[in-house]
């Protein structure tokens, strides 16, 4: 016979527990990553009696976690991309403000010089005007090396910021490898019953770790959640977690890469490392901080080039032939350390119109020089054969092969990177500045009889020794003429004539007889030509084949910057909104209603109260037959 | 759908947080007025913003090069006008001068003061400018430009011409050599010039004639030799006889597409000189002219000679003063594309200006009533989650 008292009994227990689950969720209502529970509840056997079964009460079968592992991981997964799109983002904004802002950006400053050469060509003879473009040139260098600072700073920035995420991944990785292990023992103790509070905290941690890296998780059972990254290397297997180092792989002057530690405590670089916070830094770095630090280093060199090229064309106010502007920083070549050869490569920048912003890889196969760049991938054909008389030549750059290599043999070439930071300005004397042609070309005015004039007098090359050597060009005919009085060259209006290094042209009809003069400038003081020259050369072409002046690369860069930096902005704000749905697709299932855990209190709580008065019931049915029996 | 009281919340503040950021951008425009704060707000305006940024300073360091070029080139002109002025004055001297009334002495008063324009016209042409450059000097523009020496004037500059940029496409020269200006004068008409010879002992006096057929005119040198006082041969380089004629005085001799004529009395074996045109400078003119009026005689011969000299230095001093003219000329029309580049520059700035004005600025009226309108959104936030929130089952147990 069933028992009244004893079935009402299971009842109460049932309602107290039903209550403190109540209570754990309701207290529980704003912590990170819980799951609600409930609890299951069941018939107690029911009792047969003859006629039938009566029941014998109620009994909770389990207490579960609602949650939907779906759900969990989607929300997971778009954590990972948001966290790495948010420090993308973060970082790019940096770089975006420090461009274009005047008081660190490069345009005033490009613009300023321009204007200074100009004022050179204005009054070529004035030292004032010549001390403003010495001064302009050295804000514009000085400009140069600060933004080269800042991004540096910003270079640190990312490194620390790897290293600090490197340090929360393998503590991470640690808690889900000990998570692991005490689920496992948890479960075990309770007979195969969920340990729900510490599987809510295994998810959680999985849910940080994918902040800070992606993550492959797979569900391998009692032995727990494995954890891969990268291209499939596993940080967490069951028990065991695998530590990540911020290491300097393969060269030594490149970045500081994230690496899996092994066993034997030698570091392996994590391939296809992707996603989180570590992602989204990678990425920062490899798509934004090196292409700017590369192209300024691209601007500093074509600059250095074109302008130091026509200051040595031209002449300055003492009458010396011109020297360098500018000096810049030159490539850096880092041999791998798993070099086994002795090779040893240098490389020179030969031509800025060629040089692109992307770093190199030159490998050796034994047999040949294969070169890579790196930014697209792609190999890069190479003329000539690597040495120091033929050195391999690709992308304005010519590689020589000093020492042979041994197969398998690689070379980091940095020919940008830090060229902007060594860019400076050598050039102190004003007086300095070749604002005039080394020679003047004259025509006999007292002597000449024919319609010709001399013009266009341009240094082609400036090293030749008898550039200012005094020379004269004297008509033999109207169609002829010698040089110093040796030769006899046909005459053609407007070509160039050449001689000693320099050029120029006679037009019209001279007659014979008629002379021209080419002579030293010097006192030419009032000489702007050169002046001009150099202000046309800043001004001109000089990067991708001559097709792109400074201004241009600059402007280039800033759009390529702030382009970038929008995408992953609207990238950004399309993720938050997407984690979000996300969030609250995984909370509508999981997470607490405290309307809902307050309709359950009072369902719980009338229940507990009814069954209490069972017992009521019970009792006065004992009484009954009590006082039966008194009586 | 179920919600969750934490995803409820999240939701509300998402949505303030949302609104706070759109305001605080919003407020951050209007106080700056620029519709791009940073770059990557508008790639593409900005980009612009930087080329019509630099195109606006090259257009204002053109102009400042236009001004710099007009000062100079005013300065030139004030220098040619004095230096017209100074060889005109001097022409009036030499037509007083060829007067056959005036006596040696007056002459020599006259040369004196051709001497003295000389002197005045070397200080023109050592004009400096501002910055001590002289105007004069070519490319040597620290050298003086002309000096006295044993054998007259030297220029002491070259034949360079500095150019200055004033538009991206223009450059104008900022002053002439002083070669040009003063040097290469042409003698004679331009095309030949006629002299006497040093032998003559009769009183002709050949006067600077005109090409009348350009065609014809060869350029060779000639000399009338008279054979006779009333004949005469005309003979080429070679020595030919080109042409022979009987000599009436005063009368056109024409040969070979040009025109001269002899006035006064020639003796046989006087011959005169007819060669293409050369250069004399303008200070070497004012020297003969000088030297001619200073040494003058009374006899036949004499004064055919000073006659002679005259003649051809009157005819230097028109040549002298076509080229100052034209040489103004050239000057004035570098003023005046100089003032139409400054125009076309100020239309262009503007332009320029107006364009930068529309990417950059920001429109007021729109980004004010979007301002209210944000406020509006949240406040209406904030309002609906203090309601929302205050909701609760528990209120009511």
């Amino acid at each position: 016979m069933p028992d009244i008292l004893n079935t009402s009994l299971t009842g109460l227990r049932a309602f107290q527990n039903a209550l403190a689950t109540t209570s754990h969720n309701i207290a529980n209502v704003n912590t990170d990553g819980f799951s609600r529970q409930r609890v299951n509840f069941g018939t107690m056997p029911a009792q047969n009696v003859g006629v039938g079964y009566i029941g014998s009460g109620v009994q909770p079968q389990s207490i579960t976690r609602i949650f939907d592992q779906y759900r969990v991981d989607s929300l997971r997964t778009n954590v990972s991309e948001e966290a790495r799109l948010g420090a993308f983002n973060d970082l790019a904004g940096g770089i975006d403000g420090l461009l274009a802002s005047p008081d660190s950006g490069l345009s005033q400053p490009l613009q300023d010089y321009f204007s200074a050469l100009q004022t050179v060509a204005d009054s070529p003879s004035s030292v004032s005007a010549r001390q403003v473009a010495i001064s302009q040139a050295n804000v514009l260098s000085d400009r140069f090396s600060t933004l080269n600072t800042r991004l540096e700073d910003q270079n640190d920035q990312v490194n620390a910021r790897l290293s600090q995420a490197v340090t929360q991944v393998n503590a991470l990785a640690e808690s889900v490898a000990d998570l692991n292990l005490a689920i496992r023992d948890a479960q075990a103790a309770a007979g195969g019953a969920p340990p729900n509070d510490l599987l809510d905290q295994r998810d959680l941690v999985l849910q940080q770790l994918s902040e800070q890296i992606a993550i492959d998780v797979v569900d391998q059972g009692d032995a727990g959640m494995s954890v891969f990254v990268g291209n499939g290397q596993a940080l967490v297997l069951g028990g065991d977690a695998s530590q990540l180092t911020l290491a300097q792989c393969e060269f030594p002057s490149a970045n500081p890469e994230v690496a899996l530690l092994t066993a034997t405590g030698t570091t392996m670089p994590l391939v296809g490392a992707n996603g989180g916070e570590i992602g989204g830094l990678l990425d920062f770095r490899r798509e934004m901080l090196d292409p700017t630090r590369n192209t300024l280093g691209q601007m500093a060199i074509g600059l250095t080039e074109v302008m130091n090229a026509q200051n040595r064309a031209g002449m300055d106010l003492d009458g010396n032939l011109g020297g360098d502007l500018f000096s810049v920083g030159t490539p850096v070549v880092t041999a791998s350390t798993g070099n086994t050869g002795g090779g040893d490569v240098s490389v020179q920048v030969t031509s800025a119109s060629g040089l692109t912003p992307s770093d190199y890889l030159l490998a050796y196969d034994g047999g040949s020089y294969t070169l890579t760049r790196l930014d697209t991938g792609a190999t890069v054909p190479m003329t000539g054969s690597g040495t120091a008389l033929d050195p391999f030549v690709a992308d304005g750059l010519n590689l020589t092969v000093n020492a042979p290599s041994a197969a398998g043999d690689s070379f980091l070439i940095r020919p940008t990177n830090g060229a902007a930071g060594d860019f400076s300005v050598v050039l102190t004397d004003p007086r300095g500045i070749a604002a005039a042609v080394p020679i003047i070309s004259a025509a006999d005015l007292t002597n000449n009889t024919g319609t010709g004039s001399i013009a266009g007098d341009r240094v082609i090359d400036p090293t030749d020794p008898a550039l200012l050597a005094p020379v004269t060009i004297e008509f033999l005919d109207a169609g002829n003429y010698s040089i110093n009085g040796v030769g006899s060259f046909p005459y053609s209006a407007d070509a160039p004539i050449t001689a000693n290094g320099w050029e120029v042209t006679i037009s019209g009809a001279p007659d014979a007889g008629d002379v021209f003069t080419v002579t030293s400038n010097a006192g030419g003081v009032g000489d702007n030509r050169n002046a001009q020259a150099l202000s046309d050369a800043f001004d001109g072409g000089i990067f991708s084949g001559g097709t792109v002046s400074i201004q241009e690369r600059f402007e280039s860069l800033v759009s390529q910057v702030a382009t970038d930096t929008r995408r992953s902005g609207i990238n950004l704000t399309a993720q938050t909104a997407i984690t979000e749905q996300a969030r609250t697709e995984q909370l509508s299932v999981s997470g607490v209603n405290l309307d809902e855990e307050a309709a359950n209190m009072i369902r719980y709580q009338q229940a507990y109260q009814a069954i209490a008065q069972m017992i009521g019931v019970a009792d006065t049915l004992f009484q009954t037959v009590l006082s039966v029996t008194r009586n | 759908m179920r919600i969750s009281t934490v995803a409820m919340q999240r939701l509300a503040i998402n949505s303030i947080l949302n609104q706070q950021s759109e305001l605080s951008r919003t407020q951050l425009q209007v106080s700056t007025g620029n519709r791009i704060i940073n770059p990557s707000d508008d790639p593409l305006g900005t980009q612009r913003i930087m080329e019509l940024d630099s195109t606006l300073e090259r257009i204002g360091q053109f102009r400042e090069n236009g001004e710099l070029a007009r000062v100079r080139l005013s300065l030139e002109d004030n220098a040619l006008s004095n230096a017209t002025d100074i060889i005109q004055r001097a022409r009036e001297l030499v037509v007083q001068g060829s007067n056959d009334t005036y006596t040696a002495q007056s002459r020599g008063l006259i040369a004196t003061e051709i001497r003295q324009l000389a002197d005045s016209l070397l200080e023109t042409a050592n004009s400096q400018n501002g910055q001590g450059e002289y105007l004069f000097s070519g490319f040597r523009s620290r050298t003086e430009s002309f000096s006295r020496g044993s054998a007259g004037v030297v220029y002491n500059g070259d034949q360079g011409q500095r150019q200055l940029r004033v538009s991206e496409s223009q450059q104008v020269a900022d002053g002439d050599p002083g070669s040009r200006v003063f040097l290469e004068v042409p003698t004679g008409n331009g095309t030949f010039a006629v002299a006497a010879a040093t032998t003559n002992t009769g009183g002709a006096v050949i006067v600077p004639g005109a090409v009348v057929d350009p065609a014809a005119y060869d350029g060779d040198d000639y000399q009338i030799q008279f054979t006779a006082a009333d004949a005469f041969d005309i003979v080429d380089s070679g020595g030919a006889v080109v042409q022979s004629g009987t000599f009436t005085e005063g009368e056109t001799i024409a040969f070979r597409g040009i025109a001269v004529r002899i006035d006064g009395p020639p003796d046989a074996g006087d011959s005169f000189n007819v060669n293409p045109s050369s250069y004399q400078d303008m200070f070497a003119t004012l020297d003969a002219i000088a030297t001619a009026l200073e040494n003058t005689g009374e006899s036949a011969m004499a004064r055919a000679q000073t006659r002679t000299a005259l003649n051809a230095g009157l005819a230097n001093l028109d040549q002298s003063i076509d080229r100052l003219v034209q040489m103004r000329t050239e000057v004035g029309s570098r003023l005046s594309m100089l003032e139409t580049q400054d125009r076309a520059n100020d239309e262009y700035q503007l332009q320029l200006e107006t364009t930068r004005s529309d990417i950059r600025d920001l429109d007021f009226a729109e980004a004010v009533g979007r301002l209210n309108l944000q406020l509006t959104g949240l406040q209406a936030a904030q309002q609906t989650y203090t309601r929302v929130q205050g909701l609760s089952l528990f209120n009511f147990l």
